[in-house]
């Protein structure tokens, strides 16, 4: 019969494909509406405004807002390429960066603070990595930060934290597969680390274990679920 | 925990850096500012001796050797700089594999008049390198991008470019880029650059001061000495007020007689 017999466990719902939104949909109805101008002049005429504080609206607002910090590196992208057709520069890009880099440094005084916060700025970073491809290829100078990062994230004290274990493995649905690619032993580490943690973490949640079972299988499938696998952790359960 | 990567420029790109932050008036034609913002030449007026550059972060080079040290010494990099240089090592790379193509192709044949349309900087027609004897030293490449990357990024090659289309270029007339494909000794290349930054200054936009040679005398072209100079009056000489004759192969060092206005045929041997 049904492997989880008794308590139906909880199934998770990691990977929330945004398959219904528009080409120009950039997420930004969490900005004022004044920043929402100021976002939509970089887009079009990136020359005309002040890069450095659009970059640092987009990055603060990342920062806060859970469901942007997911998605920011779409609207970045554009105005990178935008910047980059209209006058060959990359100023926004070179701000938003250094902004991110700083952002990264002070990644572990975030933690303490909000782990809100820390869990927003991996995914950002994560997102800015996915979608910041330069010459269709991600950034180099990003693999180590984004290791360092999830690494962060599957230690004892993070997994214990349903939410950091949901970022973990969000980002590994995401970008697992480029990042394994960019240093394939650092992966195999990561993973090492995150089967102890399924085996051995005192005080994970019955979430929490769901979460990372899953992502086990997910990398020794290459990077996929089997068909079985897929049912398992994501229909319904009808015991 | 970013990698120690060993960045194999030059010196000479922190000396070039500094020619590029001077005030003279050729600082004043750059389209960009060392910072990347944009600027219009309303702004030069304001511009001193670094004073902006130090509030803006300066581009700088990753790495610089000196000749204490062994090899290139890596510099903290940010992250913006880090990017940056790995876009300009794959643009470069994939200009390699297309011109490694298209000499294969045999697309170099000693054509003398005509070029092909593109936008590459290795659009060279005349005397085709065999195939097999082009430039292959990525940090060499690296660093005479980087010198094509600040002639290009200027008020001055912007209007070039417009006003005079490919096809309609004149050789001897007309400022070409240099092709970092092709080997030269040091020297030779870096007066290749400099010659062919002096003569895009042609298209410089009209200033408000009336005299526009006030910054000529820091050009310092005593390093141009075995040339052989072709006697054509061209388009330089209009633009040029006539501070000057003819300037001859064997130039003072330290006065400088304003910007040539003869043609100057490089001499792709040794130069000594």
């Amino acid at each position: 019969m049904s492997v989880c017999a008794g308590v139906p466990l909880p199934k998770p719902c990691v990977l929330k494909r945004m398959e219904d939104s528009s080409k120009e949909d950039y997420k930004i109805h969490s900005f004022d509406m004044e920043t929402q101008k100021l976002l939509k002049t970089a887009l079009k005429d990136p020359g005309s405004v002040d890069l450095e504080k659009v970059s640092s609206v987009i990055v603060d607002q990342s920062l806060k807002d859970q469901m942007f910090s997911k998605e920011a590196g779409r609207i970045c992208f554009t105005i990178v390429q935008a910047e980059s057709k209209q006058n060959g520069g990359s100023v926004f890009r070179r701000n938003l960066l250094n902004r991110l880099q700083q952002e990264f440094k002070a990644r572990e005084e975030t933690r303490k603070r909000s782990t809100q916060e820390w869990v927003c700025l991996v995914s950002f970073i994560c997102n800015i990595f996915d979608y910041l491809k330069v010459n269709n290829m991600p950034m180099m100078a990003l693999v180590h930060p984004v290791y360092d990062c999830l690494f962060r994230l599957a230690q004892p004290d993070a997994l214990k934290n349903e939410e950091e274990v949901d970022c973990l493995v969000l980002q590994l649905h995401r970008i697992g597969e480029q990042l394994e690619k960019m240093n394939l032993q650092r992966m195999d580490e990561l993973f090492c680390l995150l089967r102890d943690g399924f085996l051995l973490q005192d005080g994970l949640s019955s979430l929490g274990r769901l979460l990372l079972l899953e992502i086990l299988e997910f990398r020794a499938g290459s990077w996929t679920l089997s068909e079985t696998a897929q049912k398992y952790y994501y229909s319904e359960v009808t015991d | 925990m970013s990698d120690p990567r060993r960045y194999r420029q030059e010196e000479s790109c922190a000396a070039e850096e500094n020619r590029n932050k001077g005030s003279s008036r050729w600082s004043q034609c750059r389209k960009r500012g060392a910072d990347g913002v944009v600027r219009g030449s309303q702004k030069e007026a304001e511009l001193t001796n670094n004073t902006d550059r130090k509030g803006n972060r300066p581009h700088r080079p990753n790495s610089f050797t000196t000749p204490e040290s062994e090899g290139p010494v890596s510099r903290i990099r940010d992250w913006g700089d880090e990017v940056e240089f790995d876009e300009m090592r794959t643009n470069v790379r994939r200009d390699m594999q297309r011109y490694r193509r298209r000499i294969l192709a045999g697309e170099f044949t000693q054509r003398e008049r005509k070029t092909s349309s593109g936008s590459s900087d290795s659009k060279d027609s005349r005397d085709s390198p065999a195939p097999g004897e082009f430039e292959t030293d990525e940090s060499v490449l690296m660093r005479r991008q980087k010198q094509i990357n600040y002639g290009k990024n200027t008020l001055a090659y912007d209007r070039y470019i417009k006003e005079v289309p490919k096809h309609l270029r004149q050789p001897g007339v007309h400022p070409r880029t240099p092709n970092k494909f092709k080997k030269y000794s040091r020297r030779s290349w870096d007066q290749q650059i400099k010659l062919w930054k002096v003569k895009l200054h042609a298209w410089d936009p009209p200033t408000e001061e009336g005299n526009d040679l006030q910054a000529a005398d820091q050009i310092d072209l005593g390093e141009i000495m075995d040339l052989d100079f072709d006697m054509e009056a061209s388009v330089d000489e209009l633009q040029y007020p006539k501070t000057s004759s003819s300037v001859s192969s064997s130039l003072p060092q330290d006065s400088c007689t304003g910007t040539p206005s003869k043609m100057m045929k490089m001499d792709e041997t040794e130069i000594a």
